[in-house]
């Protein structure tokens, strides 16, 4: 133990006298782990945010859909569509989904006074406020009364009131969307940007008046939306919803559903999936330039253990062992490559810090990311230096002293 | 005085396979070298004089043969431990030093204990200065090596190959990098130790250098060609006037 702080004191020295060359050898370590730091807690932050908007949502939604299969890398809806009947079988019947609130979307140009945007229009009902919680900065939401009569009013998102009505106050104005104008009733509350949507580009109005006006050729809703009593009776609500629906939909008990109901929890744990993979095949693209860092590190011990051959010569001549070269480059490398880690784990979190502060969008430092980034580091010390410093070891002291 | 054999060599023979062609360096070499004994090694280039050094300094193996050093049998140990041999029996000293550059004479002449394993050398500072004192360097201490002279630097590594106390110290022309006046006060300091007890092996080219030893050894194509007791010895004070007279008359 007392020769191995020894050696360790050597290769520390050996470190200190060549800083430049050492801390040269440590960038590529440094920029590895800090890359590895930052795209892993990239990663993170997405995941975050999207999870975030999703249980903005209300986390005891429901969206009972149309049976859709990819096909050849399409939707294709199955089945029959959701459509008035259904909606009036569960309004009709069901306890465990007291708000229920049908869902025509529509891709639309909605045009104001002072500009245009592309945005989704979507048909629902005067549930949808409460179901999805949304709340107003100002004016009204339709009533159900202007549901039934299918006024022409709209409620609109942030975004488009910025494109359309810049700087003014929308309410009581005309858009028109597809050519039939709509009165902006309500200005709806920020929600936020990032993730998967704009849940501000965003444009709600009487699915009567869709259906009627915009809708007219096509059959059923996209989907309906539901919230159940609570979150607890999230399950028991979609096997109510289930039941209703195969009965009114009249499927024999041994075929399947021709319907889709998905709720808040299981819409997270797909997105969290995805964003899941998303973060590792960043971590995968950063962990290259770790390798490449790793290579930079074996390439200048190499350099090294040539350079310093008289030196090996010098100390083999004078009693030590293979081992004991070995142990000392092996250090060398390892050392290096930790210290090289720790100044990229700090790399990366300032790294975070600043990209929060341009650009507002929010990493958390993944603890786990800096243990990953660390003990990566820590491999592709032992990795590549193994083969240097065995170089060192083996070389013949006649030869090695002989050097010049 | 001397009974203790520190070196004896019974037939020792060392070829080199060079592809086809089989050079044999030394052959049947005998040599005893006593404790207390200064011996200098002489020989043109290709006389075998490194090759016998380098088997003498437990870096190579004789091709056949015995060698005995300090009483232990060398050819037949493995490379650990050879290396512990040199690091315990062996001081070495090179023409060029090879001394770490960027680091204390202390720590330089420290590092032989730093590979030693027999736990005997316990305040390795304290024994590291003593023998920097030896050579006297007491004062250069903290320098760093590459702020010494040569003659300086050379007296780091005498010291160095005396620290671990050794039964044999191998000086490889230690006086081939050194001007005249240096070279003579390097030899005088050699005399000084082995006057002190240490058993000495040259190798040197300079006859001036070789004369200080008390006993010459000349090879020629590997063999021992003379193994003669020095009569006139060479001192430092002779040297240095021999270097003020002019040289037509030498």
């Amino acid at each position: 133990m007392v020769r191995f702080l020894k050696i360790f004191k050597v290769a520390f020295q050996s470190i200190y006298k060549n800083r430049t060359r050492s801390l040269l050898t440590m960038l590529g370590i440094i920029i590895g782990v800090g890359a590895v730091i930052m795209t892993i807690s990239a990663g993170e932050g997405a995941t975050m945010e999207v999870e975030n908007q999703i249980s903005g949502l209300g986390t005891n939604l429901l969206m009972i859909q149309t049976k859709s299969e990819h096909k050849a890398g399409i939707n294709v809806r199955m089945g029959r569509p959701i459509d008035h009947k259904d909606l009036e079988v569960l309004q009709k019947n069901s306890v465990w989904m007291p708000r229920l609130s049908p869902l025509l979307a529509i891709g639309a140009q909605a045009i104001g006074p002072s500009g245009y945007k592309s945005t989704m229009v979507y048909g629902v009902s005067y549930d949808y406020f409460y179901i999805t919680s949304r709340e107003l900065q100002s004016g009204n939401f339709f009533t159900e009364e202007d549901v039934r009569t299918a006024k022409k009013y709209c409620v609109i998102g942030e975004t488009i009131r910025e494109e359309l009505f810049p700087g003014q106050d929308p309410i009581g104005k005309q858009i028109r969307i597809d050519k039939i104008p709509f009165t902006v009733i309500g200005l709806l509350t920020e929600e936020g940007t990032g993730g998967m949507q704009d849940m501000d580009d965003i444009v709600l109005a009487p699915h009567t008046t869709i259906q009627n006006r915009l809708y007219g050729h096509q059959r059923g809703y996209t989907m309906i939306m539901a919230s159940a009593l609570s979150e607890d009776h999230i399950s028991d609500a979609k096997m109510e919803a289930t039941a209703l629906l195969r009965e009114s939909h009249q499927i024999k008990a041994e075929d399947e559903d021709d319907f889709e109901i998905m709720t808040q929890v299981e819409l997270q744990e797909i997105t969290s999936n995805i964003t899941g993979i998303l973060t590792i095949l960043l971590g995968a693209v950063a962990s290259i330039s770790l390798i490449v860092g790793g290579i930079g590190i074996m390439n200048i011990m190499l350099v090294s253990v040539t350079e310093r051959t008289r030196e090996i010569g010098t100390r083999l001549a004078i009693g030590a062992r293979e081992s004991d070269i070995l142990t000392q480059f092996l250090i060398e490398a390892v050392v290096l490559s930790l210290v090289g880690g720790l100044l990229g784990i700090v790399l990366g979190v300032i790294g975070n810090q600043i990209i929060y502060r341009l650009t507002d969008f929010f990493i958390p430092t993944a603890f786990y990311s800096i243990v990953i980034g660390f003990c990566f580091a820590a491999l592709v010390g032992v990795t590549f230096g193994y083969f240097p410093a065995k170089k060192a070891a083996k070389l013949n002291p006649i030869d090695a002293l002989r050097y010049e | 005085m001397a009974t203790k054999k520190v070196i004896e060599t019974k037939n020792l023979s060392r070829t080199f396979n060079t592809g086809e062609i089989e050079v044999r360096a030394l052959t049947d070499i005998d040599l005893v070298i006593e404790e207390g004994e200064f011996v200098a090694i002489m020989g043109a280039s290709g006389s075998g004089k490194s090759t016998l050094l380098h088997i003498i300094g437990c870096l190579d193996r004789p091709t056949s043969g015995e060698y005995y050093l300090d009483g232990i049998q060398v050819n037949a140990l493995n490379k650990n431990q050879l290396a512990d041999i040199r690091n315990q029996k062996i001081g070495f000293i090179f023409q060029s030093y090879n001394l770490l550059s960027r680091t204390t004479a202390l720590e330089n002449v420290e590092l032989p204990l730093i590979y030693d394993r027999t736990g005997q050398f316990s305040n390795s500072m304290a024994l590291a200065k003593k023998a920097l004192e030896q050579v006297g360097l007491a004062d250069r201490i903290h320098h760093k090596t590459n702020e010494l002279s040569g003659g300086q630097q050379q007296r780091v590594a005498i010291a160095r190959a005396l620290v671990n106390n050794p039964a044999l110290i191998l000086a490889d022309e230690p006086t081939g990098n050194l001007d005249s006046t240096t070279s003579f006060e390097i030899a005088d300091l050699f005399v000084q130790l082995n006057n002190k007890g240490k058993t000495i092996l040259m190798i040197t080219h300079e006859p001036d250098i070789a004369q200080f030893a008390k006993r010459m050894v000349y090879l020629r194509d590997g063999r021992v060609l003379s193994d003669t007791k020095i009569e006139h010895r060479n001192t430092k004070t002779e040297a240095l006037k021999s270097l003020e007279k002019p040289l037509t008359t030498q």
